[in-house]
């Protein structure tokens, strides 16, 4: 059930008086990194003694709890496993527990309802749509006739997860029954039939420390790039972002008060937070301006840039605005200072003649020193980066350690290699948006839209990552959108797939929504996979924790997307 | 001649930087003994020739002492620097020196170790009390009690005092209890992350 106010309470407690060991499973993206941090931070804060092993997927997931099941019995999930039945899948012992901090939703049934094992950390106000308790589950009275046959002594979860075999076994099944399972089979189907995401597990993170009065700057910062990643990857709606900008926003003053006030204000070296209505634009501060707008998916989809008339708008744009081209391609930290002044002002002004309405966006500032000034979403793409690295051949684990040592201030060096590699990652990005859109790869297979990427393709092998892959598919229907004159195309989703691994023959595959102004970033491409998948037996594997990303092999492609698309029809 | 060989030993311990202890070059040390034999014995019958006249060999003899005299420091020389050497190991690695080392010492000195380390130990027991403290932990002032450290090898599975045992992955991180990292820090299978 849920346990939010008391976690705190109850963990320390647990630990401290038991002196037991946590083990820390963290999935492997920006949110999860930052929640990881946090929680690290309050467990050396308390001396709980923990483990932390990074998982990038289910198989290593299961691999990792079959290792250190004997040693502990406290396990935190972060960013993974509430969307599916845990006790099932891992199987563990009576006296072992589950925390789980997880924005996936919807969360499984058998998670919210059970309440020995099984502990959510959710917000209070977050809301779950979850069924009610009598329309899914029987009590143990009326299944006393029916499961005769069951062991004795099983646990009345045990017994609920049994009830469908019940009925499976051919015995006389009454109205009644025959009815409620029918309802609960619809209700359910509507409950797990949409995937989407809930409040950042950063944001869950930092409120459990603000409860128990350890928060600090640090850690308010680490669940700033935790919002920020959810809205960088376009998984939760406008104003849910705005919200928690707003809750954000105010932490922000009490900690960082102290700047206004001329008299007492801190030190150029101390880490400050600043709320800032900044632009859009990615990496802009970390490179020039003329290329943070070509690399940037809302203003080179709205000005069709990879056409000749989008690159003479651009130019019309820039000198809309009165800024030289060659001030405007160089580093943006060696721009004329008169021209920085007003920039912002400027841009927005020019942008909405131009069709640009959302150019600047609410958003936060870390300074520290003099040199070191990093936007939110700068830290979320070169953290996202240095974790899909695939220049030298680490393994996903070293560079999952190397992303989450980049969040710590220290490790400046890490932080500007993960910035470089972001930059190149944009490029590649907008290449292949502009490449794709030229050459008409995106077809319309009639209830989505499909786009695969060809294996010789420059930095395709870029691509083999999923969330790589997610934003390059985010920006390929941008761009489409705002390509194409087709209105009935503009709003279909998309399916996006590249080549994964050309020895094993296999390819990833990711399906996004449709790019409408109001949607609701709900995606039901994680159930339409897996009934495609079962409907053709082709040889998939649902690894990652977000359901619309699959693996499968290359020559069960074109059956399992004929599949779909008759899914879907 | 003039105690090459024994030079030769003191500068390769020389160029052993950092207290690595290099094999115990018993060849070399027959050698150079061999050498110091012969030329006491050359002294010998040259001295009881000088005394019946032949006053012009007394230059010679005086030479071959120095050789001697040269030889003797280079050996004791060599001899104490791996001593010392084996005493810092004994600090460094704890009571149980890993094999690559222990091959390297010749039986005296692995009797002079054992002693060594008996020494130490009762010195230990006396002091601080009844159980005695163990002044190889902490030899730096620790700042804290719990450190986080990454494991940088596969080490499978490490036992700790209390019974529990901790799975050593590549890659994973851990919150522990300072005095139970420190050995591994100091062989290479876990690093100190500072944050």
């Amino acid at each position: 059930m849920y346990q939010h106010t008391l976690f705190g309470a109850y963990i320390n407690a647990i630990i401290l008086l038991l002196l037991q060991r946590v083990l820390l499973l963290v999935a492997s993206d920006v949110d999860a990194l930052c929640a990881c941090k946090i929680l690290q931070a309050l467990f050396q804060c308390d001396h709980v003694q923990y483990t932390l092993v990074p998982v990038a997927g289910w198989q290593e997931l299961e691999t990792a709890f079959l290792e250190h099941k004997d040693q502990f019995k406290y396990f935190v999930f972060i960013n993974c496993g509430a969307n599916v039945d845990l006790l099932e899948i891992l199987q563990p012992e009576e006296d072992t527990f589950f925390f789980i901090c997880d924005s996936h939703r919807p969360i499984n049934v058998v998670n919210v309802y059970n309440d020995t094992q099984i502990k959510l950390l959710v917000k209070q106000d977050d809301d779950l749509d979850v069924p009610a308790y009598d329309d899914i589950f029987r009590d143990e009275e009326d299944e006393e006739e029916d499961s005769e046959d069951e062991s004795d002594g099983s646990e009345p979860s045990e017994k609920r997860r049994r009830f469908e075999e019940v009925c499976c076994t051919g015995r006389k099944v009454t109205l009644q029954m025959w009815l409620f399972l029918h309802f609960r089979r619809e209700i359910l189907f509507d409950y797990e039939q949409y995937e989407y995401h809930g409040t950042s597990s950063a944001m869950v993170m930092f409120d459990l420390a603000w409860i128990m009065s350890k928060d600090l700057n640090d850690m308010l910062w680490w669940a700033i790039v935790g919002l920020t990643d959810q809205w960088v990857q376009d998984k939760i709606t406008q104003m849910k972002y705005v919200t928690d900008i707003g809750i954000l926003q105010r932490h922000v003053s009490r900690h960082n008060h102290r700047n206004e006030d001329e008299e007492n204000s801190l030190s150029i070296d101390c880490m400050r937070i600043a709320f800032e209505y900044d632009l859009r634009l990615a990496l802009y501060q970390h490179w020039s301006l003329y290329e943070s707008l070509c690399n940037t998916s809302y203003t080179s989809a709205s000005l069709k840039l990879w056409s000749v008339q989008g690159q003479k708008r651009l130019q019309e744009f820039l000198a809309d605005m009165g800024l030289p081209l060659k001030q405007v391609k160089q580093k943006f930290n060696s721009m004329d200072v008169s021209l920085k002044e007003n920039l912002r002002e400027m841009i927005e002004e020019s942008a909405n003649k131009f069709g640009m309405k959302d150019l600047r966006v609410q958003t936060f500032s870390i300074h520290f020193g003099f040199k070191n000034k990093f936007s939110a979403s700068d830290i979320v793409y070169a953290t996202t980066s240095l974790m899909e690295n695939i220049e030298k051949e680490d393994s996903e684990t070293t560079n999952f350690i190397k992303a989450l040592d980049s969040l710590s201030r220290g490790n400046l060096d890490k932080l500007h290699q993960g910035l470089d590699l972001a930059k190149k990652q944009l490029r590649a990005i907008q290449q292949t948006v502009a490449s794709c859109i030229c050459t008409n790869l995106v077809i319309s297979q009639g209830p989505f839209l499909y786009c695969s990427l060809m294996e010789g393709t420059p930095d395709v092998k870029l691509f083999s990552k999923p969330v790589s892959l997610c934003l390059l598919s985010k920006y390929l229907l941008k761009s489409f959108v705002c390509s194409t004159k087709n209105k009935r195309c503009k709003l279909l989703p998309l399916v996006m797939a590249a080549p994964m691994d050309v020895e094993q023959g296999t390819v990833i595959m990711v399906g996004i929504p449709p790019e409408v102004e109001s949607s609701d970033k709900k995606n039901f491409f994680g159930r339409a996979f897996e009934k495609a998948a079962e409907s053709t037996n082709s040889r998939t594997l649902h690894n990652h924790f977000e359901m619309s990303i699959i693996e499968l092999k290359t020559e069960d492609r074109s059956k399992f997307l004929d599949a779909l698309i008759s899914l879907l029809s | 001649m003039a105690a090459e060989r024994g030079l030769e030993l003191v500068r390769e311990l020389h160029r052993a930087a950092g207290g690595h202890l290099p094999p115990f070059r018993t060849e070399e040390m027959r050698q150079a003994l061999e050498e110091m034999r012969a030329l006491y014995e050359r002294n010998q019958a040259d001295v009881s020739e000088a005394k019946s006249g032949r006053t012009d060999l007394i230059f010679l003899i005086r030479f071959r002492h120095c050789c001697l005299l040269r030889n003797q420091r280079c050996l004791l020389a060599y001899l104490y620097d791996r001593l010392l050497r084996i005493r810092a190991l004994r600090w460094e690695y704890g009571s149980v020196l890993p094999n690559t080392i222990q091959f390297h010492m010749s039986a005296e000195e692995v009797e002079w170790f054992n002693r060594y380390k008996k020494s130490l130990a009762t010195y230990m027991r006396s002091v601080g009390g009844e159980e005695g403290l163990d002044l190889t932990q902490d030899i730096k002032p620790p700042k804290s009690l719990y450190i986080e450290v990454r494991c940088l090898k596969d080490h499978g599975e490490f036992e700790i005092d209390d019974g529990t045992t901790i799975l050593l992955k590549k890659n994973s991180q851990h919150f522990l209890p300072r005095w139970k990292c420190e050995q591994l820090i100091r062989q290479g299978v876990l690093e100190h992350v500072l944050s």
